[in-house]
């Protein structure tokens, strides 16, 4: 298996060894990264990395960059958890907890966006009463 | 002369420092190897960062604000990096001097030097000092991970964009080893990338989107990794002085109840020695 990969996070190396190929899903769109390929280097964002050496495994990566280099490739991420050791039970309640703030914010966002739309239709109105009490004159 | 009694008493109160400062010890050394570990751990996703980000840059030409050095510095924030408990010898002392004579020379070549007090032994010690007012304080971190490093280097760059500062200057232990913490004082912004080793001349990389796509996400991180660290040292350092402050506290109490005891045995002689006396001359006398 000629491409070594190499995943590092600040808690550490999560992954060290040869593949064959991997998908990395890249800022830009996923890409898969074949022995070989060109000097590359791009933003990675929140998603599944596929690695392909001997049977497939994913991982849940988050944000960070990808570093093609010949025949290496370095991930340098905030996490990566392979498949197995994802705490789902803890993803789970990260995922309520976001989604209940997420609606809260949504609704005073439409409450502030309402109070604009008031405001400008109040503005206009004003205008509108405002140049109506000046001279009438035919143009 | 301390009768036996206040000896006696003594040697227990002493013994039962001597069992704290064990205990301390203890605590600190299980502490300092998990610190240690996560410095280890750290350590190659920041030089593969630092690494790519001089290559970036290199091929970019430092075109981003977080790297651009001002002309007339006039505002400037200290980072100062301390733990929040003692009993740790000099450890907080050491930075706190060396952060205070930095400031104190800054000083006069500036209008204004503004204070980022992480840690509590920091935020004690900046409040009591005049000149440097402090301007946000970090405390009560018990196990540092990115997240931390993450709000302190967002809250720096924010200040340092906004023209609120134009120099950001991180003054932290260096963990050198168990047995040595250095100050180290180390400007955080503008970024100045170093590469860990001489690099060879490569192939530019194609970069997706851009390079200056790329620069700006890849900048914030660099200087998050440089808090980061400063944050693993002075925890690893911490833990490490305090190990070592407790070590020879025990130590001290050794010496002390070895003293003590003597001194016990021989007032117990003495005691011993006079009954005898009082006997016997009380002997004689009839």
């Amino acid at each position: 298996m000629p491409l070594s990969l190499t995943i590092v996070t600040p808690e550490g190396v999560r992954y060290e060894g040869q593949v064959e190929r991997v998908v990395i899903p890249g800022s830009e769109g996923d890409f898969g990264v074949l022995p070989g390929h060109e000097r590359f280097l791009s933003p990675v964002r929140i998603g599944e990395l596929e690695v392909d050496g001997g049977g497939r495994r994913w991982a849940a990566v988050s944000d960070g960059f990808a570093e093609v280099n010949g025949d290496r490739v370095v991930l340098m991420v905030d996490s990566c958890e392979f498949a197995g050791d994802i705490d789902t039970a803890r993803a789970e309640r990260a995922k309520m907890r976001a989604e209940r703030e997420i609606e809260q914010l949504r609704q005073q966002h439409d409450e502030a966006l309402g109070f604009r739309l008031e405001e400008a239709a109040l503005q206009r109105a004003l205008i509108r009463l405002q140049v109506a009490s000046k001279p009438h004159r035919p143009m | 002369m301390p009768s036996l009694k206040d000896i006696r008493r003594r040697i227990t109160s002493v013994k039962k420092t001597q069992q704290i400062t064990r205990a301390m010890r203890m605590v600190a050394a299980a502490k300092l190897r998990r610190a240690q570990e996560a410095i280890e751990s750290a350590r190659p996703y920041a030089n593969r960062m630092r690494d790519t980000l001089v290559e970036v840059a290199a091929s970019q030409g430092s075109e981003h604000p977080l790297l651009a050095v001002r002309e007339s510095v006039r505002n400037v924030d200290y980072i100062v990096i301390t733990s929040d408990r003692g009993l740790c010898g000099a450890f907080n002392a050491a930075v706190l001097k060396r952060s205070e004579g930095e400031i104190a020379q800054r000083q006069s070549g500036v209008d204004r030097v503004a204070i980022v007090a992480v840690g509590r032994k920091s935020s004690e010690f900046f409040a009591r000092r005049r000149g440097g007012q402090i301007v946000a304080r970090v405390s009560g971190i018990a196990r540092v991970d990115i997240g931390h490093a993450r709000d302190i280097a967002a809250a720096a760059s924010e200040r340092f964009l906004s023209g609120e500062t134009d120099e950001v200057v991180l003054v932290h232990s260096e963990f050198v080893s168990t047995m040595t913490q250095r100050p180290r004082v180390v400007r955080l912004l503008p970024l100045a990338p170093e590469p860990s080793e001489s690099p060879e001349a490569k192939a530019p990389f194609t970069i997706e989107p851009d390079a200056e796509s790329l620069l700006r996400l890849l900048v914030p991180k660099a200087i998050e990794i440089e808090v980061f660290r400063a944050l693993l040292d002075n925890q690893a350092g911490e833990h490490a002085a305090r190990m070592t402050a407790m070590e020879s506290a025990t130590r001290n109490t050794e010496e002390m109840i070895s003293r003590l005891t003597l001194q016990y045995n021989r007032a117990r002689q003495a005691a011993i020695t006079k009954e005898l006396v009082e006997i016997v001359s009380g002997a004689e006398a009839l």
